[in-house]
């Protein structure tokens, strides 16, 4: 820290705390807050200050602060993000809006739950499923991540398939400009068409439209029975035959994960059961709703895939479903052992796609001479790719970084993207014209401009410096 | 349990910044703050790794821990975190010196001549001149206004005589199996009665535990606070026990803090093997369900995990298990059993506004329970739920699920 940004640092700390702001969420010391200049991109700043409001107001309070000075703004969830979206790439004002965590509503009459940001996702589950209802969206880091950070990644989990993204059950959002001002959009209507749809705008608008304060959440009702299946085939061209036969069959399964050969040889040995030597792909099937329906569409899957799938395992209670999972739990902490580091992508492509991306990768894999390992949704496109690598070899770590262009351009190509859930940050902008025209780009860029004139709202995020 | 610099450096390069440990960490849902988290705290270690000038910012991430394993539960990297926190407690120490109430507490855990076995027969004898008998809770809360003691504060009741006067002209019976019985502080000078409860619990299966009173404190307390001296001292005082006694194999404690410093012990003789009693129980299923035959509590009965036992040993079904023989179908989880009450050692009394707080969630599951009796297999969670009970006016009990198990058999 300079000596200019310390003494405006102790200005701004003074004025919150005359202005009802409590010392410990005023953070100012040097040491604390390298903890907030962090996410789990592992990139590391040095912000100026720290500052976590319990309540809109206070939200206001800071903006208005930070206004005077034209400061910048970097809001900030749990800090879980994996493209770096929360990290101050600047000198300015970290808000950190997880002491903002209260569940204000779950209005069971309209199946609506009303959250503060800050709500750890998987608290939010917990919490509607004890009034027998459902918020679906299911990402891995659900039991530590935000609300707030999961609408403005637009987040999604393997239950997508069925259900969709975090995006897809935000009916309305309350938020805050950059000057102070509060908009508000959506409600709880089902249909509503009342003018531009700025709901759907700040999905995904990783913190730099506006700082989001509340949240409407459709809720469903909770699914009677969950039923899991575990399929192995002999090549990913099978298994992505498969997909689509249970698709066009009307099994209509809440998550299909996949895992590549790679995968598999990586978890193998910490299975308890026993997946044979040509299983090239694994298939992780769920299927949820009511009973009768559950039943039916269970034994249509195994019917379907009796003489094609090399495996074919039904858990038959939720210890079993807990042993399938482990192939996909396991998976992290086994892929590590292959290579010390990883770089990891999480392309989306349409789903047709799925067997030429991976084959492509393969042929890329052997070019580069470094492992890369496939996992993700096959139901919904999304492919978690894992360059596997030792970064202390400068080696490996040029040829690396040459990968992730190719992963790119191959994804591009295929008609895909270059996120389907962690977003852009300031890790992917360097890409992001390659997936957009000049025109495109100019339009998202005005549209920011609308709501943060002075570029003062998270930036360095989304669009290439 | 101490490790050296480059054990440490290890640890730390394996952390990943993912999160994943902040959520579930008592500290930062009361607080938000993320230095308190496991992730802060090792960031902070490692930016001010070997330095002599700490910042206040790193001694107060430091020391607001419970040491309760709730983040190395949800760590995929298994970074040994309360390990790393304890050393750079030790590293703080070796800087700072240890704060004078620890310092002269920790002195009575290892002085022979003005131990804490005399130093609680004092207090048994002068108690009831400050400290007043709660009327529907075991315990003691103050008579008039004291420093740093608020009206809520409950103390245990400061027993004449400890567990080794009691067991003194103990006859045992020597065609019985033996194990020893580590019965830890708690239980050997303020609560010996949970003690006797655990030895005639283990006669009624058929084994004798012996008791050494040469049993020095487990060292838990001393390791938490950074004293890696009277730590040592204390550990190496315990082994030369489990060495003199290495013809009996298995030690049991009916503490899990206890239970899991000694599990951490290295050095511990071959085939020593340490045991919660909820462990051992299970082991003799068959045999104890025969015992109990059938016959159940009929008080409604709820659990608490203690984090030393889920977190740090691993331990949930057995002790469940148990809970479900004494009082069947009047055994009923509460919301969260596995979250830390807040009592963390001295966490309790160093920082009581966090701590309640903390507690706070612990009362409001239990309460919803309408359970009349709160248990959970420590010592050190059971006086802080008591505590519970008292600032929350709620009217359920607290007992070691072996208090209860000793009930039902006795009442046979
Ligand atoms: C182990 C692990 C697994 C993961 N798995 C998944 C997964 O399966 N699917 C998935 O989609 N993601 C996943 N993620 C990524 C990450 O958890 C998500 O992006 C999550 O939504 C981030 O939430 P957060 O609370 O941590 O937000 P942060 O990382 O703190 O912030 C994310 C972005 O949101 C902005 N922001 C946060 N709150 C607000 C607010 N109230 N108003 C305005 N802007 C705000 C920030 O500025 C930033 O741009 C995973 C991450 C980890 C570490
Ligand atoms: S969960 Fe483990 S790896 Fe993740 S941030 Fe916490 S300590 Fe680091
Ligand atoms: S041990 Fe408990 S209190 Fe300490 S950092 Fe981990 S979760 Fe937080």
């Amino acid at each position: 820290m300079t000596e200019l940004t310390e003494i405006l640092q102790r200005q701004l700390a003074l004025k919150l705390l005359k202005n009802g702001f409590h010392p410990e969420q005023v953070v100012t010391s040097a040491a604390a807050l390298s903890c907030y200049g962090y996410d789990a991109t592992r990139q590391q700043t040095e912000p100026m200050l720290a500052l976590l409001p319990e309540n809109e107001e206070q939200v206001k309070t800071i903006l208005k602060i930070a206004g005077e000075k034209s400061l910048k703004i970097f809001p900030r969830g749990a800090g879980s993000g994996m493209s770096g979206g929360s990290i101050p790439t600047d000198d300015g004002i970290i808000i950190s809006l997880t002491r903002m965590k209260q569940i204000l509503e779950i209005d069971e009459e309209n199946m609506i739950a009303t959250v503060e940001p800050g709500v750890i996702t998987g608290e939010l589950q917990e919490e509607v499923s004890r009034c027998g209802l459902f918020y679906p969206p299911d990402p891995a880091s659900l039991a530590f991540s935000t609300i707030g950070g999961n609408v403005t990644e637009n987040a999604g989990g393997p239950r997508a398939v069925k259900y969709g993204v975090t995006g897809n059950f935000v009916m309305g959002l309350e938020a805050y400009l950059v000057n102070g001002e509060k908009i508000k959009c959506g409600n709880k209507c089902i249909k509503s068409v009342s003018g531009y749809d700025l709901t759907s705008l700040l999905v995904g608008s990783e913190g730099t439209l506006a700082i989001i304060t509340k949240i409407l959440l459709k809720l469903l009702p909770a699914p009677e029975t969950v039923k899991t299946s575990l399929l192995a085939f002999a090549s990913m061209s099978a298994a992505a035959r498969a997909v689509n036969a249970m698709l066009k069959h009307q099994i209509n399964p809440s998550t299909i994960e996949f895992l590549d050969h790679h995968s598999i040889n990586a978890v193998r040995s910490a299975l308890p059961f026993t997946l044979p030597e040509a299983a090239d792909t694994v298939l992780l099937v769920e299927i949820d709703g009511p009973d009768a329906l559950v039943k039916a569409q269970s034994e249509k899957l195994s019917r379907l895939f009796q003489d094609e799938a090399l495996v074919l395992i039904e858990a038959k209670d939720e210890n079993e479903r807990e042993q399938l999972w482990l192939a996909r739990r396991k998976l992290s902490p086994a892929i590590a052992n292959i290579a010390p580091h990883k770089i990891n992508e999480d392309i989306a492509v349409p789903l047709a796609a799925i067997p030429e991306v991976i084959s492509r990768l393969e042929k890329l894999s052997q070019e580069i001479d470094l492992p890369i390992v496939c996992f993700g949704h096959a139901g919904d496109g999304n492919i978690h790719v894992n360059v596997m690598l030792d970064k202390n070899d400068p080696a490996q770590a040029i040829r690396g970084h040459k990968a992730i262009d190719e992963i790119f351009a191959i994804t591009l190509e295929l008609g895909g993207t270059l996120s389907g859930e962690h977003g852009i940050g300031n890790t992917k902008s360097a890409y992001f014209s390659k997936e957009w025209t000049p025109a495109t780009i100019a339009t998202m860029k005005a549209i920011k401009k609308a709501f943060d004139p002075g570029n003062r709202l998270n930036p360095g995020k989304i669009f290439p410096a | 349990m101490t490790m050296t610099q480059s054990e440490i450096y290890q640890e730390l390069k394996k952390c990943v910044k993912c999160g994943a440990c902040m959520a579930v960490c008592p500290i930062y849902r009361q607080t938000g703050r993320e230095e308190m988290v496991a992730r802060g705290k090792l960031n902070l270690i490692e930016i001010i790794h070997n330095n002599r000038e700490l910042p206040e910012a790193w001694i107060e991430a430091v020391d607001h821990c419970l040491l309760c394993c709730s983040c190395e539960e949800n760590c995929s990297k298994e970074v040994k975190i309360t390990e790393v926190i304890a050393a750079a407690r030790i590293h703080q120490t070796e800087i700072k010196g240890l704060n004078k109430v620890k310092k002269g507490a920790f002195a009575l855990l290892k002085n022979r001549i003005f131990s804490i076995a005399k130093f609680v027969k004092l207090g048994s004898l002068v108690q009831w001149i400050l400290w007043r008998r709660l009327p529907r809770h075991s315990g003691l809360v103050r008579r008039l206004p004291l420093p740093g003691i608020d009206e809520n504060m409950v103390v245990p009741i400061l027993p004449r005589r400890n567990l080794d006067d009691i067991l003194k002209k103990r006859k045992i019976n020597p065609q019985l199996p033996s194990l020893l019985f580590f019965p830890g502080c708690a239980t050997r000078y303020l609560h010996p009665q949970m003690g006797l409860d655990l030895i005639f619990v283990l006669e009624q299966l058929g084994f004798n535990a012996i008791v050494p009173t040469e049993f020095n404190c487990c060292g838990m307390v001393t390791w938490g606070a950074g004293d890696a001296a009277t730590n040592t001292q204390l550990k190496e005082g315990n082994l030369k026990v489990f060495n003199d006694n290495a013809q009996v194999k298995t030690v049991v404690t009916g503490c899990a803090s206890c239970g899991h410093a000694l599990k951490e012990y290295d050095n511990l003789p071959q085939e020593c093997e340490i045991l919660d009693i909820s462990e051992f129980l299970f082991r003799h299923k068959e045999k104890l369900e025969q015992l109990v035959a059938g016959r159940n509590l009929t008080r409604k009965i709820t659990y608490h995990d203690p984090c030393h036992l889920r977190k740090g040993q691993g331990i949930t079904k057995e002790p469940r298990w148990l809970l479900k023989l004494i009082a069947g179908e009047n055994f009923i989880e509460m919301r969260h059993p596995e979250r830390c009450c807040g009592a963390g050692g001295t966490f309790g009394l160093t920082h009581k506004e966090l701590s309640r707080k903390i507690l706070k969630e612990k009362t409001d599951a239990a309460d919803a329970t309408g359970a009349e009796i709160v248990t959970s297999g420590c010592p050190g969670c059971l006086l802080q739920l008591t505590e519970g009970a008292v600032v929350a006016d709620s009217s359920w009990q607290t007992e070691h699920p072996l208090s209860l198990l000793a009930e039902l058999l006795r009442n046979s």
